[in-house]
């Protein structure tokens, strides 16, 4: 158990330090989040909707579209040299590596995550609400989920020849549970409502992570065995 | 010289066994890479396998390194059979290919920790200095790989390779690309590779520096062995001749 705990420790240090040198796919993420966010301020007449109303679903999708930027480049790097060869040719198991992986997409999510939140604050004029342990909880079970799925069809999609084009089609509705609980969670914590309103959906977007990763453990050596 | 474009028997081996194949066969789609290879590496053999372009080699070495599965055949590692759901039996195989299995954005000395992380080995801070040494680049080990020559690259390979002492060492097209000099430099490290103890398994175009190092050898021609036979039994002044004639004749 500790060698395995090792082997996912070395792949999460090896993806965020490549990560921190070569900023590829965090300031990809980011920087579509904030220009979203921009955008979605000028796209909206805010005399007619309320923010409050409508920011949990354009904060979830901004973290879904930006995130799919980033985590659908999680096996680029990795192709160079054959390095993923290298990896798969090792004697860590392909779930380690895939739970590796995926923790390490999980934490530059999250950073983007945070990001989009502060970016719709500031722009919406929107406050954390009553609960904002809860509301980090909602946002960190809800990328874990998608984070879990995105790594999984990015290690498919990173195989053919549509690529990025064909992850967003593979992952978007697997994610359908998770936007409408997190959306709701995180709605109803930015609007000030009590953390047992939305204990039901936490909940479930902890099922659904749950979920997600023991399939993606289970699924990924057959998606990158030859 | 008749008999060299016959399909030559599989040399038997005195020492234990360390590599074995039968009946292999690899597939990509309607191609058929590998054809039906029967292979038997004792320990201590140094078997090079010689062969134009497209003759099968490198999905050889592929399969017999665990990086593809066998559409046909078994391969089996000091008498276990490999299987894919285990993972044991790489601790094994040390495997170098024409690609490094290098990450560029990190230093020669994370690369190899991270490896060696992998590899579950102790001791990385006396391990990992060792192997620099051996390959003669103790003084790059804080360079970005990516900063690096493609001879450096390919000896950081080789360390990568051997970092967790394994007793069956594959390598596939070591000197690709590599200058005269950078090319001896990486053949003294291999020739250290010959210390009776460990098994290697080279694929190479390069017919000099292939019989150098080599106590076997084979000539690999359209996914099957055309030719096989003990380094003492073929002469380097004729090799050449007898490559393109089972080659030619295979064709």
């Amino acid at each position: 158990m500790r060698g395995y705990l090792g082997q996912i420790r070395a792949i999460v240090w090896k993806d965020l330090l490549l990560e921190f040198r070569t900023r590829e796919r965090i300031a990809a993420m980011a920087a579509f989040a904030v220009l979203a966010a921009v955008l979605f301020n000028y796209a909206i007449d805010k005399s007619l909707v309320s923010p409050q109303n409508i920011a949990a679903g354009l904060i979830w999708m901004t973290i879904v579209f930006g995130g799919l930027l980033g985590i659908g480049r999680t096996f680029n790097l990795e192709a160079q040299d054959g390095a993923m060869q290298g990896v798969l040719m090792s004697p860590a198991p392909k779930d380690a590596v895939f739970l590796g992986k995926t923790i390490a997409n999980f934490v530059l999510l999250y950073v983007v995550a945070i990001l989009v939140v502060g970016v719709f604050m500031l722009f919406f004029g929107l406050d954390l609400g009553t609960s904002p342990l809860a509301l980090a909880g909602a946002l960190a079970l809800g990328a874990l989920g998608f984070v879990a799925l995105g790594t999984l069809f990015s290690a498919v999609s990173s195989g053919t020849h549509m690529g990025e084009t064909l992850l967003p089609i593979l992952v978007f509705p697997l994610l359908v549970p998770m936007v409408i609980y997190g959306t709701t969670a995180t709605g109803r914590l930015l609007g000030g409502r009590p953390v047992a309103e939305v204990a039901g959906n936490l909940r479930m977007l902890g099922a659904f992570a749950l979920v997600a990763i023991f399939a993606g453990a289970g699924l990924f050596r057959f998606v990158v065995e030859d | 010289m008749e008999t060299a474009i016959e399909v030559a028997a599989p040399v038997a081996t005195a020492a234990p066994t360390v590599l074995e194949a039968s009946g292999l066969v690899r597939e990509y789609g309607t191609v058929v890479a590998v054809d039906g290879i029967d292979l038997s590496l004792g320990e201590g053999e140094f078997l090079t396998i010689f062969g134009p372009n497209g003759a099968g080699k490198t999905s050889l070495l592929r399969v017999l390194a665990g990086g593809v599965r066998p559409s046909e055949g078994v391969v089996r590692v000091r008498g276990k059979e490999l299987d894919f759901g285990e993972v044991d039996w790489r601790r094994h195989i040390g495997v170098l290919s024409h690609q490094g299995f290098l990450y560029g954005h990190l230093t020669v000395e994370e690369n190899l920790r991270f490896f060696g992380s992998l590899f579950e080995l102790r001791d990385l801070k006396t391990l990992i200095p060792e192997r620099l040494e051996q390959v003669g680049l103790t003084d790059r080990r804080h360079f970005l790989v990516r900063q690096l020559s493609h001879g450096m690259k390919q000896r950081l390979s080789l360390a990568r390779a051997l970092l967790h002492d394994p007793d069956l060492v594959l390598l596939d097209e070591p000197y690709t690309g590599l200058d005269p000099s950078a090319a001896s430099v990486l053949r003294n490290v291999l020739s250290t590779l010959r210390d009776g103890r460990r098994t290697v398994l080279m694929v190479t175009h390069n017919l000099s520096e292939g019989l150098k190092l080599a106590t076997r050898v084979a000539i690999q021609v359209r996914g099957k062995f055309a030719f096989e036979a003990q380094r003492s039994d073929v002469s380097p002044d004729t090799f050449e001749h007898l490559y393109h004639e089972v080659v030619e004749g295979w064709k």
